[in-house]
């Protein structure tokens, strides 16, 4: 979405984009340092472990606040048709790295990489939409 | 859908910026309803026809 124009909700949702990248970054060194260095165990260890993916849930959030904003309907259009091509990407992708990974016996995949894969696919979906509707 | 957004514009001398400024829209919006690549919902076809102070169906009309 950084080639849209800066409408308000654009605004608004790059701010809390920004932010919730930012607290992601926070989450995940705090997280890492305190694990590394305090060996928390139990309930402490588990709230750590699951603190970076908080900020995570959080863009998804954001993405639907700007979903409920944005006022110019083309722009809400272009987003939604970009997260269905990045959603169907990811889809495929991991049901083919599971098969693979059944039978052939591949690198397991990390499922907390489908989120930036989803993003890499959603963003790839954007400029080629961009593109078509220049 | 085909339409007559274009013409409409060009008589009044407005930029495709001019009329998405005016429709509260992005340019890019503007472009893709013009080419007919998209086509914009009932409101906004009403706040467009609203605009050039005419009809939906003397703006835009089904292609088949």
């Amino acid at each position: 979405m950084n080639c849209m124009q800066q409408n308000p909700a654009t605004r608004r949702y790059l701010i809390r984009f920004v932010s919730t990248i930012a607290a992601y970054a926070v989450a995940l060194l705090f997280a890492e340092w305190c694990i590394h260095r305090l060996h928390p165990t139990g309930a402490l260890l588990y709230g750590l472990a699951t603190l970076p993916a908080v900020p995570i849930i959080g863009v998804i959030v954001v993405v639907g606040l700007y979903l409920a904003e944005e006022k110019d309907e083309f722009q809400r259009n272009l987003l939604i048709q970009s997260m269905l091509w990045g959603l169907g990407a990811i889809l495929s992708l991991t049901s083919v790295w599971g098969f693979l990974q059944l039978y052939a016996h591949v690198h397991p995949f990390q499922p907390f990489m489908a989120f930036p894969l989803f993003w890499c696919f959603q963003g790839i979906a954007t400029a080629a939409l961009r593109w078509r509707y220049r | 859908m085909k339409n007559r957004l274009r013409v409409l514009r060009a008589e009044r001398g407005w930029s495709q910026a001019d009329l998405a400024d005016r429709l509260e829209v992005s340019r890019q919006s503007v472009n893709a309803i013009e080419t007919g690549k998209y086509d914009p919902s009932l409101p906004l076809a009403f706040r467009i026809a609203r605009l050039f102070e005419s009809s939906i169906e003397a703006i835009f009309t089904d292609a088949d």
